[in-house]
């Protein structure tokens, strides 16, 4: 790696002028730029927006050098990253990898053991302040940090070490943003999403089972473009990509309104394509780009397949009820032991109560008898 | 605590411990009203109490409510008749044929039923909430009501209005994102639940509690001591 710019960089690979501009714009479309729902962005400035938004992502390419990027991943599956290798859309990922330059990635590097880890801390100290750090996986706390070692060292160790050194952090996929499968209750291991733990540095999270790959590198080009974050919600998540739910963009929506619902996976209404809402779909409190972006170049996405959504992208979705049991039901039913015992207490204290007052009026009446007499 | 954390705990524990108060209340409350005591038989009945139970339903429950001339209820007060019928109807249109509130008796029954449409539901629901608006400034104008009303009676105003309008900018994404409303939605039913109990909206059980007493006192035809 060294100090050429990514114009540069492209030139060198054999890329034209024309290649270069079609990169720009289409980096304008990862970042959803011109898509409407950039709320409350400041990218709606309109000296970016109306005429020259490629050319000022053109002067930011052609003066910027590639950005090192390290990619811890700890209590993983990888899917995030092969996601992100196999997105059907090799032109944008390729086009958006042109303008970093992964540096560590324990799945791809080619380098393995002492070799690799040496070049992450070379890495790191030479780009110190300058890195984006991608993590991918949870970090277990509990038994300290025990329960993921890469090299010997600690999970929270190696996080807390590269994070230091970070200009920002990205958390790829649930698991890293809020904890995902390893953080579901009992959480054993003390699983918990990165922006828990680097409390100092600004994480963006991106999550989802696994992240978009359009997404994750449509926040990363925003970083590389502008040298800055995107705006962010509530869940550090970009609204660009998170600012509406899967409902709000959902194809099957005018059949939810109509009242028109699959009630299970093969009946007539799932053959007509109806609403999945019955069958568990978790797109009302889902956000997402899932039903704009789709998968697999745009070919398709979960619920337009023919399944509910899972609520991938939000926090401890594993927990948030079963998979096809309708959203707007209560999490759990009280268990009947509970029924019971919440029955007898009401009998026994209303006979109590009951006994009491007719004991009561027995004295009242002797009183009274007694009186008269 | 982020929204969605809150959600789940207002959809979980803080429900199921709603739902228990509520189940126990309402046994507490029937069971101090079936102990006060009944009235022996102490000649047999010459009528039918079963009888007495079934006109009772057919005339107090489905038809005097429809036919407002014959008991003057309509022209006592037009605007409780109007808005309190509406409200009613919506209400229970809401509650008991809304897809979402049909899956919830699913999840805690174990069976389901067919819905309505949504716009139809919609429609019900903001009647309901009209009329609901409506019978509050009654409350406030009536001369007679504003002698009957304390605390209690704008409670029950505010705890069934609180669900009904928390739920309604859900639907329509009115305002704040979804699981915002939503976990008011579900904070707002479980005081509702809690509530209960403790006060008249308890109706819509010892209403049919009481007119199946009333019904049986007027069908026995039997000399009371």
């Amino acid at each position: 790696m060294n100090e050429e710019t990514i114009y540069q960089y492209l030139k060198k690979k054999g890329a034209s002028r024309r290649d270069f501009l079609k990169l720009c714009g289409t980096l304008v479309g990862a970042m959803g730029l011109f898509r409407s729902p950039l709320e409350g962005s400041d990218l709606l400035d309109p000296t970016i927006f109306e005429s020259n938004t490629i050319q000022k992502i053109a002067h930011a390419l052609e003066n910027k050098p590639r950005v090192p990027v390290i990619w811890l991943e700890f209590q993983d599956c990888a899917g995030c990253s092969e996601a992100l290798t196999r997105s059907q859309s090799p032109s944008l990922i390729d086009l958006v990898l042109n303008t970093i330059s992964v540096e560590y990635h324990e799945t791809l590097t080619a380098a393995a053991g002492f070799q690799a880890e040496a070049n992450k801390e070379a890495i790191m100290q030479a780009y110190h302040g300058q890195y984006v750090l991608v993590v991918e996986g949870s970090i277990p706390t509990a038994g300290n940090g025990a329960y993921c070692t890469v090299g010997g060292r600690s999970a929270l160790e190696l996080l807390t070490e590269a994070a230091e050194g970070a200009a920002a952090i990205i958390a790829t996929g649930n698991c890293a943003a809020f904890g995902g499968l390893p953080k579901a209750n009992p959480n054993p291991t003390g699983a918990k999403g990165v922006w828990e733990i680097i409390t100092d540095k600004p994480v963006v999270n991106i999550p989802g089972c696994p992240a978009i790959p359009e997404v994750f590198t449509g926040t990363l080009a925003h970083f590389v473009v502008f040298g800055s974050l995107p705006n962010l919600d509530d869940l550090n998540r970009p609204m660009t990509f998170y600012g509406k739910t899967i409902h709000d963009r959902c194809l099957r929506r005018p059949f939810y309104e109509e009242g028109k619902f699959a009630l299970s996976f093969d009946d007539q209404g799932a053959k007509e394509g109806w609403c999945l809402y019955k069958l568990g779909c978790k797109g009302p409190t889902t956000y997402n780009a899932c039903a704009s972006i789709k998968w697999d170049a745009g070919l398709s996405f979960p619920v337009q397949s023919g399944h509910p959504c899972l609520g991938c992208s939000q926090p401890d979705f594993w927990d948030g009820g079963g998979f096809y049991q309708s959203q707007s039901a209560p999490l759990n039913s009280p268990e009947i032991t509970a029924v019971g015992a919440a029955v007898g207490a009401g009998v026994a204290v209303g006979a109590a109560m009951a006994a009491g007052s007719a004991a009561q009026k027995k004295k009242v009446e002797a009183e009274e008898k007694r009186s008269e007499s | 605590m982020n929204w969605n954390a809150f959600l789940e705990f207002t959809r979980g524990q803080l429900f199921n411990v709603a739902l228990l108060f509520f189940i126990g209340g309402m046994v507490y409350r029937l069971v101090r009203v079936i102990l006060l005591g009944w009235k022996r038989d102490r000649v047999p009945p010459a009528g039918s109490k079963l009888g007495g139970v079934v006109k009772t339903y057919l005339k107090g429950f489905l038809i005097w409510p429809f036919v407002p001339w014959v008991k003057r209820t309509f022209s006592r007060n037009q605007v409780m008749y109007l808005a309190g019928g509406l409200f009613h109807l919506g209400l229970f249109a809401t509650i008991l044929l809304g897809t979402p509130h049909m899956l919830v008796w699913k999840s805690l029954l174990g069976f389901g039923w067919p819905t309505l449409p949504l716009p139809i539901v919609d429609w019900l629901a903001a009647v309901a909430i009209a009329a609901m608006i409506t019978l509050l400034i009654n409350r406030r104008v009536n001369p007679v009501l504003k002698l009957i009303s304390g605390p209690a009676e704008f409670f029950n105003w505010l705890f069934v209005f609180l669900p009904m309008v928390t739920g309604y900018i859900m639907t329509h994404h009115l305002w704040f994102p979804y699981e915002v409303l939503f976990s008011l939605h579900m904070l707002s039913v479980d005081v509702l639940l809690i509530w209960i109990p403790m006060s008249r909206i308890s109706h819509f059980i010892f209403y049919f509690f009481s007119r199946t007493i009333h019904g049986t006192e007027f069908g026995k035809r039997a000399v009371n001591p």
